[in-house]
């Protein structure tokens, strides 16, 4: 292979589209440590007034604080839907059973604007428009179906007899599901959790539309985003890409393998 | 044997999937601290009907007994049978210890009680020394008997083997034959082993079932089905037999005439079929032997030696007869006659059996 | 023969099948999908036709809303205009995006070594899983008049050169391509790695050059993955608000003329009249047109999957 020019072309490439995908995240990160009002260069030197500024403003903080109380419940109650779910598309047959797979997996294919004008209509109409607990509601609805996606992954590389080996040596089904299933498919669910939890983390137009006054970081960010550019938004920026970066990790731990179909604890 | 006595009996079990019939009205007793292996091609039913014994499938109709008791309807979890699977199935989450343990844990057992038959099981089977390993770090042979353990350390009535040996390597498979053995006798429980190994149920087995297309062709002892198969199916499945088709042409007093294509011959028989009766001879191929060419008498087989395999121990020679009956003929000596030559086989009427034909 | 044959009526028993699990482990999720998802979407549907008085939403069943959208469809609320501005956005940004990213995921299966590729593929996908919102924020940065780019081509003395394309619709493309292109680059990967490699062996080993073994083995065995990748790009950039508002500014520039797209129509629409039965109506228009193009797009890859078959 060697002095072929399509590998060279191809790795010119890759490194052109990595620069393209990472510098976003570096102007980010540079400039919430940098004195300049507006983003560009020279560099003016090196601060943490951002972030100060960040932490005793408290607006965008709150928000962050709102989107840490519903991304994890909403990633915890879809991850448990979706095990339960995926266990039984896994094991039963039943007529249907393609419609509702569709069906779940209507909600990532239709644009959350339009589902966020939906929710925003049932939830006025019940009252529950413009809390935190309606954004919870209807995350639950969009993050269900990846973590289904990536639970059933997980439980498809069970064989049949494991199964069958416990109920063979006298455990109820939901003894078997507790004591052999759960355990099987937990680097699934841990996966499943951290990409329901990631979607919602990041979504913003539902929120936007349901959330009110208790706005979720992102729709807080959009809010300051249009009023002015605020250097704040890069020290805000910074701590949530670290968040995502400890994300990336345990998915490269876990969903990555799955992905690829390298599962290495098959017996 | 009797039901009371019988530790399992099959009543006319049946297993439809559709309308493609898997199991067809099996009857079976096992005895108690019987070795039984079910042996068939497969797709013969007879995993299904070990899956029905363990209650993992339930029979379209029928009766199951164990001890006595009709289990039928009785669930799986709640059955006393345990079964061994060909692939294991150990739990990958836990240690060797914990799969043993698995099914005493999900009783209210107390913990040191647990912990003394756990350990008393690992003796038995040969693990003590595995205790904490993980089940991915275990070889074949390790892993077959942490499944056996797992199994048999909940205490169960009857033991269910699912072709377990097939994934080990030869020399492995006869040790483990005979350590399953050991075990059997040593706890006096009824194995039911399914296998489509023919050396390994004729030397562990008491008795063998022959499964076809979800029958049963014939239940023996292994001798028996060895030297005197029931059914042409039996008698092509199990060893290397030759078969010849004919008519009863006579019958003497402790022995008949077939006519057969290539001749006329003579077998021993207590229970001889009518006169024109169909029939198979079953000769095995060690049975046959050369005779010097032109000797008179019975049983003689004039044939062209078609071909020789060397394996090992002995050597085949393949031979046609007159009518162009392929024949399998097995010894240790190197027969000095050469290809497409003329040989004449012979073979004792006390070594050929009958089995009646279709009619 | 025997009494046996005088067997127990056939019975139905219990098969692993048969189980009360089913019911309990699928009833969360569809009451979930039903009263949250199903019904919100049916309130949509049903909305699009309420009527609005002293800026109360009336349940209603009139079709004022859809008379009114149509009415000036093409000219003062600029509602078609905006669909087409949306679609030509959409269908570009695809095109783009999907080319790019096929690029991408071509170099990583065929130009890196096999060890190194999950690292590749984790590396362009990383980005992914940052907030979309702030990268658009970061973009904007980068992008502006007085920007990262612009400041940089100030330092080197290119003064005279500045990029403008800020509250553009290009600016609008870059941030979609931005969002779009670890999902397609993942897509595409997949479907590369599903391609035999002794297939490409073998038409090398008949004497295809590297070009040719490329345009005549991977690219037509990769014309599925192409067409998901493209139909699911065009479906995710008709439904996004956020990088119109954002980098398009609202109304951004294209060849088109300075429109904004149908997405932030909605969006601004309803934050300024929160009319929410007009904005409903509007949703419903956007799904039609969704439809519509998921449908062309099911029935291009269906012809590539069965000119592959």
């Amino acid at each position: 292979m060697r002095g072929n020019p399509w590998i060279f072309a191809g790795r010119l490439w890759l490194g052109l589209a990595y620069a393209f995908m990472f510098l976003p995240l570096v102007v980010l990160v540079l400039f919430s440590f940098q004195k300049n009002r507006f983003p560009g260069f020279p560099l003016q030197g090196w601060t943490l007034q951002w972030y100060d500024k960040l932490f005793s403003d408290g607006t965008l903080l709150n928000a962050l604080g709102n989107t840490m109380i519903v991304s994890p419940a909403a990633a915890t109650i879809a991850t448990a839907i979706a095990f339960f779910a995926a266990y039984a598309f896994n094991r039963f047959a039943f007529r249907g059973k393609t419609a509702f797979l569709a069906l779940v997996t209507l909600p990532i294919l239709i644009p959350p604007l339009i589902l966020g004008v939906g929710f925003l209509g049932l939830l006025a109409r019940i009252h529950l428009s413009g809390t935190l607990f309606a954004v919870f509601l209807t995350h639950v609805v969009l993050i269900t179906a990846p973590a289904l996606a990536i639970i059933q992954l997980r439980l498809s590389q069970m064989p049949v007899s494991l199964e069958e080996a416990a109920w063979d040596l006298g455990a109820t089904e939901w003894q078997t599901v507790k004591k052999v299933v759960l355990p099987f498919a937990l680097p699934g669910i841990f996966g499943a959790w951290l990409l329901a939890f990631t979607f919602s983390f990041d979504e913003f137009i539902i929120a936007w539309f349901v959330s009110g006054f208790q706005p979720t970081l992102p729709v807080a960010i959009y809010s300051v985003l249009v009023a002015a550019i605020d250097p704040s938004l890069n020290a805000i920026g910074t701590i949530v890409f670290g968040i995502s970066c400890l994300v990336l990790i345990g998915l490269e731990l876990v969903l990555l393998p799955l992905l690829l179909g390298k599962s290495e604890n098959q017996s | 044997m009797t039901a009371a006595t019988a530790d399992l009996e099959l009543l006319s079990i049946t297993k439809n999937f559709n309308s493609f019939v898997a199991v067809d009205s099996v009857n079976l007793k096992v005895g108690r601290g019987e070795f039984v292996a079910i042996m068939g091609p497969s797709g013969c039913g007879k995993t299904t009907l070990l899956r029905i014994l363990a209650g993992l499938e339930t029979a379209s109709s029928g009766q199951l007994y164990i001890s006595g008791k009709d289990v039928s309807d009785v669930p799986v979890n709640l059955r006393s049978t345990r079964l061994v699977w060909q692939n294991y199935a150990l739990f990958p989450h836990l240690d060797v210890g914990g799969n043993i343990a698995f099914g005493l844990t999900l009783k209210p057992y107390d913990k040191a009680v647990v912990a003394g038959k756990v350990k008393a099981m690992a003796e038995l089977v040969g693990l003590s020394d595995f205790m904490g390993r993980k089940i991915s770090q275990l070889s074949g042979g390790q892993k077959q008997r942490v499944a056996l353990a797992r199994a048999l350390v909940t205490e169960p009535e009857i033991l269910l083997l699912d072709e377990p040996l097939s994934a080990l390597d030869a020399h492995l498979r006869i040790r483990m034959q005979g350590e399953l053995r050991r075990i059997q006798r040593q706890l006096g429980m009824a194995f039911i082993y399914v296998t489509h190994n023919q050396v390994e149920a004729f030397s562990m087995a008491d008795r063998v079932v022959v499964m076809n297309k979800g029958r049963i062709e014939q239940i023996d002892a292994p001798e028996e089905m060895y030297a005197r198969p029931k059914t042409e199916f039996v008698a092509r499945f199990v060893g290397t037999n030759n078969l010849f088709t004919g008519r009863i042409q006579e019958i003497g007093h402790d022995r008949v005439i077939v006519h057969c294509a290539h001749g006329q011959v003579v077998v021993m028989t207590d229970d001889p079929p009518p006169v024109g009766a169909s029939v198979f001879v079953v000769v095995q191929a060690d049975k046959l032997t050369p005779a010097p060419i032109g000797l008179a008498g019975e049983n003689r087989l004039d044939a062209t030696l078609r071909g020789r395999e060397y394996a090992g121990s002995h050597n085949i020679y393949l031979l046609d007869l007159v009518d162009g009956t392929e024949v399998k003929m097995t010894m240790p000596q190197i027969l000095p006659v050469e290809i497409n030559r003329p040989v004449t086989a012979w073979f004792s009427p006390q070594n050929a059996a009958l089995i009646r034909g279709a009619a | 023969m025997s009494s046996i044959d005088e067997a127990p009526p056939s019975r139905r028993m219990r098969t692993p099948n048969d189980s009360p699990l089913k019911v309990w482990f699928l009833a969360p999720l569809g009451l979930w999908l039903i009263l949250l998802f199903l019904l919100p979407l049916l309130f949509l549907l049903w909305i699009g036709f309420w009527r609005v008085e002293n800026f109360q939403a009336i349940p209603d069943f009139s079709l004022s809303n859809y008379t009114d959208i149509f009415a000036s469809f093409f000219s003062k609320s600029r509602y078609g205009l905006a669909m087409i501005q949306s679609l030509w956005v959409a269908i570009t940004t695809a095109f783009f995006a999907t080319i790019l990213s096929y690029m991408v995921a071509l170099s990583i299966a065929f130009a890196v070594p096999a060890r190194w590729q999950r690292l590749a593929l984790l590396l362009a996908i990383a980005p992914f899983w940052s907030s979309y919102v702030l990268r658009l924020y970061a973009w904007q940065t980068i992008l502006s008049r007085n920007g990262v780019i612009n400041s940089i081509m100030r330092l080197v003395g290119l003064s005279d050169y500045r990029i403008d394309i800020i509250y553009t619709q290009i600016a609008t493309r870059i941030g979609l391509i931005h969002y779009l292109a670890p999902i397609l680059i993942v897509i595409l990967y997949v479907s590369i790695l599903a391609i035999d490699r002794v297939l490409i062996e073998a038409a090398r080993e008949l004497g295809c050059t590297r070009w040719q073994a490329f345009t005549r083995v991977v690219l037509p065995l990769s014309r599925f993955g192409l067409m998901t990748a493209g139909s699911f790009a065009v479906i995710v950039s008709l439904g996004d608000a956020l990088s119109g508002n954002l980098l398009g500014g609202g109304a951004g520039t294209s060849i088109i003329g300075k429109l904004p797209t149908y997405a932030s129509m909605i969006m601004s629409d309803y934050s300024s009249s929160t009319n929410l039965p007009r904005t409903s109506a509007l949703a419903t228009i956007l799904i039609a047109v969704m439809v519509l193009a998921l449908a062309v797009g099911f029935v291009l890859a269906d012809r590539a999957r069965r000119r592959i078959g």
